[in-house]
């Protein structure tokens, strides 16, 4: 029998939906499968990955659902290591019922306790000879496996002008700018982040907005790559991810909001170029939250206007949650960024 | 009708009488390195550029019970190539004179030695009164010769695995029309494709050529030049990290100098070749200023070629 079905492959590869006249979207249901079954199958082919190995990594968010998928289906161990702060029940019972091991993590402060979590991880890999730690944050085979989201965009839109996406490890965004800005040099590359994230020179803080931004710099952000910079606050997000299900009827995650909102602004204010816009995941782990009105209504200052463009900033500092900040980030190092914002203070 | 040695009825009525079968060359390819299938799994790849000015032709005339010979003697490949065509029509022990004719040079890079081979399988072919799929053609001259490119499929445009003989994608259209002026660096001898060395490309290499794969396919399926001029660059590029080519950077210079979309190489040969836009209003003056500065600066085998029809050239 000669069946070429791979339903991993499938379920990775986003729908594009166009958002307006110069912008389209890869909607992806689960888009950390991408890195994962690269990765995965990376590690698989080179040895390093065998069967029975115990696989782990730390992540509270979608990476771990998608090595939970994959490594069910593969037949590996895994454990993640996540902290107590940051992962619902609901998750964590979808998680283990995939066979996942997961581990939380006290978190006393608040800010994630990644140094905690990676000392847990260390701790099993010392303590057992047949390991495998995906990292997300530093394997090349994160960006290097959105050379496939790269090659839909332009088998669809032939040219691209601009490319926005949510950061968070830095691999889709990065890693789809890298491959597109090889193909169309003159590309602009938009990164979204949120309020108190540090990737773009914000201070450290609670985020509200989760799936985006990070308390630490993964080594897969490429700073120099980036254009403008957009802050997009929590509410900001869900009006936007409402005026997609509303608008458009798709039904993403918030953070997907937050890289339409950018997006669509983007489009409206370069009307001859030609948008492409990443949109990581599903609205359903949100239907309890975002998408409920009697959640919504007990955040303080909900409701509140939505924004429909962003306030330019000259000094980088953290915003309000109905707020959207932008800021000419021009390539730079983030080094180089922050010196000129203290040379600024003085 | 076609001659079949199990047919109880076959006459082969055509033998003794010569038979004609042609292929043309290439100047290249657009893109080389290393694809996925539709199973995931890596293979060497390439889509060809054709060029149907230069030809070779074979005439075979058949025999029974005989052996086969061929002229010029040494091209041994065409010849095998006869044979594994008379062994997939069940006459193995058919034989008789193979000739070759072609006005494509060996060893720059043209193809001269697929177009051979797939003029000698066509050439059988219609001796037996009958003819071939390209992907049987291709099968044949895999194993007439190792590696074979994509000229069986004419115009068709794709991905082709050259080791295996079997299309990786059809992009569903030929390449979009340009004007191509092809010229090889004076210093370069012949070079046997099967001994060199296939490259080892790095994780980066072929995730870019995926991407790479997606943009002919945008070219052929919008028929967009332009689109596949960059492919076509990126890939020489990535050759030229593998496969130095002498005066790479000074040709470069010139296509970006002159308005060319894209520069073009024979990934395992010497040529180069800049692709230019028929419909540009600048076509002549560019053409003649890129011919001065490549023969000043020593190139060779200087040519100007007319794309899948593009036009443009008639007035040189």
């Amino acid at each position: 029998m000669n069946f070429e079905i791979d339903y991993f492959r499938a379920l990775e590869t986003p729908r594009l939906a166009r958002l307006g006249p110069n912008i389209v979207a890869a909607a992806f249901p689960l888009m950390k499968l991408m890195p994962a079954r690269f990765i995965l199958d990376r590690a698989e082919k080179s040895g390093e990955l065998k069967a029975g190995v115990h696989i782990v990594e730390t992540t509270s968010g979608t990476f771990g659902m998608a090595v939970a998928l994959l490594a069910a289906a593969r037949g590996y161990r895994l454990t993640l290591v996540t902290a107590a702060t940051l992962i619902d029940q609901a998750y964590q019972h979808r998680l283990e019922r995939l066979g996942a091991n997961v581990v939380p993590i006290e978190d006393e402060r608040g800010d994630g306790n990644q140094s905690g979590r990676l000392a847990h991880l260390q701790a099993i890999m010392e303590s057992e000879a047949d390991t495998f730690w995906t990292r997300q944050y530093d394997s090349a085979g994160n960006w290097l496996s959105y050379a496939r989201l790269a090659e839909q965009f332009v088998r669809s839109m032939g040219q691209v002008d601009w490319l926005v996406g949510c950061v968070g490890t830095g691999g889709s965004l990065c890693g789809t700018g890298t491959f597109l800005r090889q193909l169309y040099p003159h590309l602009k590359i938009a990164a979204v982040d949120t309020h108190r994230s540090v990737l773009f020179g914000q201070p450290v803080g609670k985020r509200m907005l989760r799936g985006l931004g990070n308390s630490v710099i993964p080594k897969n952000v490429q700073h120099h790559l980036v254009d403008e910079v957009h802050w997009v606050g929590a509410y900001a997000a869900y009006h936007s991810a409402h005026s997609l299900l509303r608008n458009h009827g798709i039904f993403m995650g918030p953070t997907s909001g937050a890289a339409a909102l950018v997006g669509g602004w983007i489009a409206r204010t370069n009307p001859g170029a030609v948008v492409a816009v990443i949109m990581p995941d599903e609205g359903f782990r949100h239907a309890n939250t975002v998408y409920n009105d009697q959640w919504l209504s007990s955040l303080p200052g909900w409701p509140c206007e939505a924004t429909s463009e962003p306030e330019a900033l000259s000094v980088i500092e953290p915003g309000a949650e109905w707020e959207w900040t932008r800021f000419d980030w021009r390539r730079r190092s983030l080094d180089e960024v922050q010196r000129s914002q203290n040379r600024r203070a003085e | 009708m076609t001659c079949i040695a199990e047919s109880p009825r076959s006459q082969c009525a055509a033998l003794g009488k010569p038979a004609k079968g042609q292929a043309h060359a290439h100047h290249g390819e657009l893109l080389q390195g290393a694809f996925e299938d539709d199973q995931g799994r890596l293979h060497r790849g390439l889509v060809t550029l054709p060029l149907d000015s230069l030809r070779s032709t074979a005439i075979i005339k058949l025999k029974k019970d005989n052996l086969l010979s061929v002229k010029p003697r040494t091209r041994m490949k065409a010849l095998r190539a006869a044979q594994l065509a008379l062994e997939h029509f069940g006459h193995p022990t058919f034989g008789g004179r193979l000739s070759i004719e072609s006005d494509i040079p060996v060893g720059h890079g043209y193809g001269s030695s697929t177009a051979d081979v797939v003029a000698s399988i066509r050439a059988v072919a219609a001796a037996l009164g009958t003819k071939l799929l390209p992907s049987t053609i291709s099968r044949l001259a895999v194993a007439a010769e190792t590696a074979s490119d994509a000229i069986a499929f004419e115009a068709e445009a794709l991905l082709f695995a050259q080791r295996e003989g079997v299309v990786l994608e059809h992009f569903g259209g030929a390449l979009p029309p340009f004007v191509l002026v092809g010229f090889k660096a004076n210093d370069t001898s012949g070079i046997n494709t099967i001994e060199l060395a296939p490259a080892r490309y790095s994780g980066q290499e072929i995730q870019l050529f995926r991407v790479l794969r997606g943009m002919i396919a945008r070219a052929v399926q919008y028929q967009d030049p332009r689109l596949l001029g960059r492919a076509a660059t990126l890939s020489a590029h990535i050759s030229q990290r593998h496969l130095p080519k002498p005066f790479f950077d000074f040709v470069i210079g010139l296509a970006h100098h002159h308005q060319a979309f894209g520069i073009q190489v024979a990934h395992s040969g010497s040529l180069f070749g800049l692709m230019l836009d028929p419909r540009s209003v600048s076509l002549r003056a560019d053409i003649h200023a890129i011919v001065a500065a490549l023969k000043s600066a020593g190139f060779q085998d200087i040519d100007v070629f007319s794309v899948n029809g593009a036009g443009g050239t008639h007035e040189l």
